[in-house]
């Protein structure tokens, strides 16, 4: 063979890891993914990586790239690693990353919404709104609504000086805030809403937030 | 150059009108040249309160149409000289007859030749209180110590603090029964300044002789001895300048037992 492997098939403890050459022409790499599949002496199903490298697939590429790969019985795609994203997508990650302040008091009726994270320094009134694509942090009452994870965030939370909202919304998950509810405390103030693994909206003091969540801590560096 | 101050409370039947005519009257009373312009069309009651229904020949919609001037559709109390007027609102059509910006030119036309305009506001967040609104330099909100009541203050608190020409809102609770505020079945005037969180221009006790004064087409206002008068009076100092402590409950409740006192020396 005169020209090299577009291709390498390494054998892990986490089944084969395929390497694709970021290089060469997508035809050229899609042919010789088939040999290579088609070849292979496999028996049973293995999970495969994927690892693009510093090659940009679209959703189209991807699929064309996994339809090639399933003409084997024997393989099965488990994992994708890019060391690339499109500048879209990296826009919507920093700006879920982004934090926005509000300050003053939402009143009844009125909708504060926010991409990112949301910090409300003031009070959220009965059936006033306070949507966000992160975690909503409020220095003051929640009183109204509160929607954290907008966007899908399952771990997006909602925390508050004092939380007695009707409704706290986390993802796609709604919990009314009746009395009926064991987990609403007397004085509910330091505290968080977050969501379970079963997917419910549980309620916890502020404190157990870095426990729950030690994801959302962004500070790095020691003392 | 005066000052127009609209009165408003988003929900109905909280006091807005009777605020109105009872503010109006303390500050003439205090010497001062006020028009009351009452801008709920098709539900208008200052006049009637006021006692001043029968006088009504032209009315707001007839100004902002050019049916007539000004100062022929102002209705004159002649209790107070030349210093309470009010410009009626039109009984016949509804809220849509005006537009904010015909509220705008009429009010800043009164302005010219009163010390305080007061603008009775409708109830309601639609037309008639986008044009109550659109005239006015300040704003103050009624309620009543009814959470439905709070509620609606804070909505509307809301839509006059996203208006950039009004100065911050100012906050008036009425129909205060001191007993039921005591007693905690109400929520008490701490609870709501604190929940809206606005300055706090004065408290009115509820009296049953605000109604009866109201039916009798004198504001309540005029008896310097009722509690409720007493309210408004402060509140029209307030308005004035003046720093005047607010009314306790301890004060209303001696006022209470002295009004026991007084029908028993009838």
């Amino acid at each position: 063979m005169t020209k090299s492997q577009l291709i390498t098939i390494k054998g892990t403890k986490d089944g084969l890891v395929l390497r694709l050459d970021d290089h060469c022409a997508f035809t050229e790499l899609l042919s010789e993914l088939k040999e290579k599949v088609q070849s292979s002496v496999l028996e049973g199903v293995s999970e495969v990586q994927l690892h693009l490298g510093h090659r940009y697939c679209d959703e189209k590429d991807m699929n064309k790239i996994q339809s090639v790969i399933h003409t084997s019985p024997h393989l099965r795609v488990s994992k994708v690693h890019s060391d690339v994203i499109s500048l879209k997508e990296c826009e919507r990650k920093l700006i879920e990353k982004q934090s926005e302040t509000y300050i003053g008091i939402v009143r009844s009726g009125q909708v504060v919404k926010a991409d990112g994270d949301l910090v409300i320094i003031g009070d959220v009134n009965q059936s006033a709104q306070v949507i966000a694509g992160g975690s909503i942090y409020v220095l003051g009452r929640v009183k109204g609504i509160a929607h954290a994870g907008a966007q899908g965030n399952k771990d997006a939370v909602i925390a508050a000086s004092w939380l007695e909202a009707t409704h706290l919304k986390i993802a796609d998950k709604i919990e009314i805030m009746t009395d009926e509810l064991t987990i609403l405390s007397e004085q509910p103030e330091m505290e968080c809403a977050y969501l379970q693994k079963n997917g419910q909206i549980a309620i916890d003091r502020l404190q157990e937030l870095r426990y729950l969540r030690p994801d959302l801590a962004t500070f790095k560096g020691g003392i | 150059m005066g000052e127009a101050i609209v009165i408003t409370s988003g929900k109905g039947g909280v006091g807005k009108t009777t605020t109105s005519a009872n503010l109006g009257t303390a500050l003439a009373l205090q010497g001062k040249k006020v028009c009351l312009v009452d801008t709920d069309i098709g539900l208008r009651n200052l006049d009637v309160i006021l006692g001043l229904e029968n006088r009504i020949i032209y009315d707001l919609v007839d100004v902002v149409e050019e049916r007539c001037k000004v100062h022929q559709a102002l209705v004159k109390d002649k209790r107070f000289e030349d210093r309470l007027f009010l410009l009626p609102a039109a009984q016949t059509t509804d809220k849509s007859a005006v537009n904010p910006e015909q509220m705008k030119k009429l009010v800043l036309e009164l302005k010219q030749d009163y010390d305080y305009v007061l603008i009775d506001c409708p109830a309601g967040i639609e037309q008639g209180f986008k044009n109550a609104i659109s005239g006015a330099d300040r704003a103050i909100v009624v309620t009543t110590p009814e959470i439905s009541a709070v509620r609606d203050a804070d909505r509307i608190i809301g839509l006059l603090e996203a208006e950039e020409e009004l100065e911050p809102p100012k906050l008036i609770i009425n129909r205060i029964r001191s007993g039921m505020m005591e007693s905690g079945e109400t929520l008490d005037v701490n609870e709501i300044t604190t929940h809206l969180s606005i300055d706090l221009l004065g408290i009115v006790m509820d009296d049953q002789n605000v109604i009866s004064a109201s039916n009798k087409g004198e504001p309540v206002v005029m008896d310097p001895t009722n509690p409720a008068a007493i309210g408004y009076r402060n509140i029209a100092r307030r308005i004035l300048g003046e720093s005047v402590p607010l009314m306790t409950m301890e004060k209303s409740k001696a006022g209470f037992f002295g009004k026991i006192k007084n029908m028993f020396s009838k």
